[in-house]
């Protein structure tokens, strides 16, 4: 059976167009109408608010973030607040784990863990996993600093949401919310453990490094 | 027919899953694979389909409900599909796929290069009927969605081709799961997954014979919450030896009248309590939070009590515990405890606590350093009390008596406060409890 993976960068992407995509993708693959894909994108910014945000984890009020332009989605998922902005390489993994033979959600999770570490050492980032926390953090980190935030939806056996790694945006950003309700936890991007400045080169390298690993690792 | 709609196995440390929304209702027509349910995991929200065309006959679990993996969540009538015009489907509706074909992982079909017949993929109603039947499920053709063999299938199967017995027995998942090589299949790709850091200390391959047992959620998160801890704060050690003399003369006085009035038993617990929360209102430096580059002084004491329940540990909180009597907290902590037992406290019980108090009291605890509970400073972990001959000053002359004796150990987080004011505070807590003025 053919597997692969199609990955395709769509840009910039308004969070609300980004769920309406991944909706069509994953009818898309229950029907058997495309494989597996991965569709790379960014958000403008925008806070999004899980089913158990607790209140305490949203930082500054929700008139304020509009005021300052930043979007605040009530999203049908489980998990706590989240943040999403330009330089945030996103990517919605729209896979059937029962047609990779792979019927296990953590599995997958970790396995996006490890494409994500292996992505971000390439780049020159030394990064993996933390025993009992899901993300991917910089390598020996202490306290943790986070590069990249995981959450998985499924529909049946396909997946939908993914990944949200930390290019080039400013960790900064982050500080309206407590990341995922994860006191204690540092946001960190590529740009700032590398020490260079977060611009678009960057934002591409760390785009094909991504592409690169995936397209591998889900041949 | 009715069939039941169950939470698969959506993983394999995944054991069970909240209810979150349903989207339909009894009574409501739905379409086979039509998401009907909102379940939320750890980390995953997962939709279940429907396992088949028909009518919404009970709705079992409700939102907020947890159910154990396998547990069942709806039952559908199975009818006609609402479009007429398709064909009856020959196949058991139970044998759809999506949501019922949960495999267990480790008879979840695998990619398994080389192998000469990888064992199809079957729904775990056609497992078991395999089983049972003493079918192989290789001989046996798939006419389910994707070529999945349905328990049609392999009761046709049956039937033309007996197979070996032995062979259909590998089929339902035997129990022993094995973490390295499904670890392995995680990867789902050629190139080894790499250790999270540079080291790798290895894995502990299952052997035969080897009790395996699954974390429970509530283990799990205790797991996360000790690896964090640890990683977060620096733990630094110091024990007092404390003189109960006072304190034991005072509760063997009161107990059995304060057991009447009260309704609760007065035990060493609350006293130590009360001396931890005077000590802390003179030493806030304890009661208090790392917050980004500052440290917090917490202007309310809400003290964690440690508890040792059947599903592991919990630690409800004594709200404002510097307001209470010594009976007060003694009630709060019997109350926190029978409820934390039988498990009937709110989340908000477990939550917000300022500094925490544990105790192990098993016999043969002399001392031991707790973790700290995040995002907590300091946690103090009671000792055995155990009477010990000590040096005392009797009428101007040193003397050897007995006493009962317990060690009282402070964990700190060095990153907030340094040796000195940590066994300031110890010390003050020895103080208060060896001065024994407490109200009864």
């Amino acid at each position: 059976m053919a597997q692969g993976i199609q990955i395709d960068w769509l840009g910039r992407v308004p969070y609300g167009d980004g769920l309406e995509l991944q909706r069509e993708a994953v009818a898309a693959r229950r029907a058997g109408g495309c494989g597996d894909r991965l569709l790379l994108l960014e958000h403008p910014p925008v806070v999004t608010l899980g089913r158990s945000t607790r209140p305490e984890n949203l930082r500054t009020p929700r008139a304020e973030l509009l005021a300052r332009g930043v979007e605040v989605h009530e999203v049908a998922r489980g998990g706590d607040v989240t943040y999403h902005g330009p330089g945030q390489l996103v990517g919605y993994a729209i896979v059937d784990l029962a047609a990779r033979g792979l019927a296990d959600v953590h599995a997958f999770l970790r396995a996006l863990e490890a494409a994500l570490g292996e992505a971000a050492g390439e780049l020159g980032v030394a990064a993996g996993t933390l025993p009992g926390m899901t993300g991917v953090f910089v390598a020996g980190s202490a306290p943790p600093r986070k590069l990249a935030s995981i959450g998985l939806g499924l529909r049946g056996w396909v997946t939908f949401h993914g990944f949200a790694l930390n290019a080039t945006l400013d960790p900064g950003d982050f500080g309206d919310i407590v990341p995922c309700g994860l006191h204690g936890v540092e946001m960190t991007s590529l740009a700032r453990e590398l020490g260079e400045p977060g611009d678009a080169r960057l934002f591409a390298r760390t785009r094909d490094a991504v592409t690169r690993v995936f397209a591998e690792r889900f041949a | 027919m009715s069939i039941a709609v169950e939470l698969p196995a959506l993983g394999e440390s995944v054991l069970e899953g909240t209810v979150a929304r349903w989207l339909v209702k009894e009574g409501d027509r739905v379409e086979l694979d039509q998401p009907i349910v909102e379940v939320t995991t750890d980390k995953v929200d997962a939709e279940i389909p429907a396992p088949a065309a028909g009518v919404i006959e009970a709705i079992v679990a409700a939102e907020g409900d947890v159910v154990p993996v396998g547990g069942l969540l709806a039952r559908i009538a199975e009818g006609a599909s609402a479009t007429a015009a398709a064909p009856k489907p020959a196949t058991a509706p139970a044998a759809k796929p999506a949501a019922a074909e949960a495999p267990k992982p480790s008879a979840a079909p695998k990619p398994a290069p080389a192998a000469a017949a990888p064992a199809p993929r079957a729904t775990p109603v056609a497992k078991k009927a395999a089983a049972e039947g003493g079918v192989d499920l290789r001989a046996v053709e798939g006419t389910g969605v994707g070529g999945r063999v349905t328990r049609a299938d392999v009761e046709r199967g049956g039937r033309a081709a007996p197979a070996t017995a032995p062979a259909a027995a590998a089929a339902p998942a035997p129990a022993p799961r094995e973490a390295a090589p499904k670890r392995a299949a995680a990867a789902s790709a050629p190139a080894p997954e790499r250790p999270a850091f540079r080291a790798d200390f290895g894995h502990y391959a299952i052997q035969e014979g080897d009790k395996v047992v699954p974390m429970s959620p509530l283990r799990k998160l205790v797991a996360e919450h000790m690896v964090y801890s640890k990683l977060t704060s620096p733990h630094v050690g110091t024990v007092a030896e404390i003189d109960l003399g006072g304190v034991s003369r005072l509760r063997s006085a009161h107990k059995d009248r304060f057991a009447e009035t009260q309704g609760v038993p007065l035990t060493f617990l609350p006293f130590v309590v009360h001396a931890t929360v005077r000590a802390l209102r003179e030493h806030p430096a304890l009661n208090a939070s790392v917050v980004g580059d500052a440290i917090v002084e917490k202007k309310d004491v809400h003290i964690g009590i440690a508890v040792d329940t059947e599903k592991g540990l919990v630690v409800p909180v004594v709200r404002h515990a510097d307001r209470l009597s010594l009976a007060g907290l003694a009630a709060a902590i019997e109350d926190l405890s029978a409820r934390a037992r039988t498990k009937r406290l709110s989340a908000d019980e477990l939550k917000g606590g300022t500094f925490t108090v544990t105790n192990p009291g098993r016999q043969g605890n002399l001392y031991g350093f707790a973790i700290i509970n995040q995002p907590q400073v300091g946690i103090l972990r009671m000792g055995e009390i155990v009477k010990r001959p000590v040096v005392r000053t009797v009428d101007g002359n040193d003397a050897i008596v007995i006493r009962p004796m317990m060690y009282l150990a402070l964990s700190y987080d060095h990153r907030a406060v340094d040796g000195a004011p940590a066994n300031g505070f110890l010390h003050r807590v020895r103080e208060l409890l060896e001065e024994a003025d407490f109200d009864l």
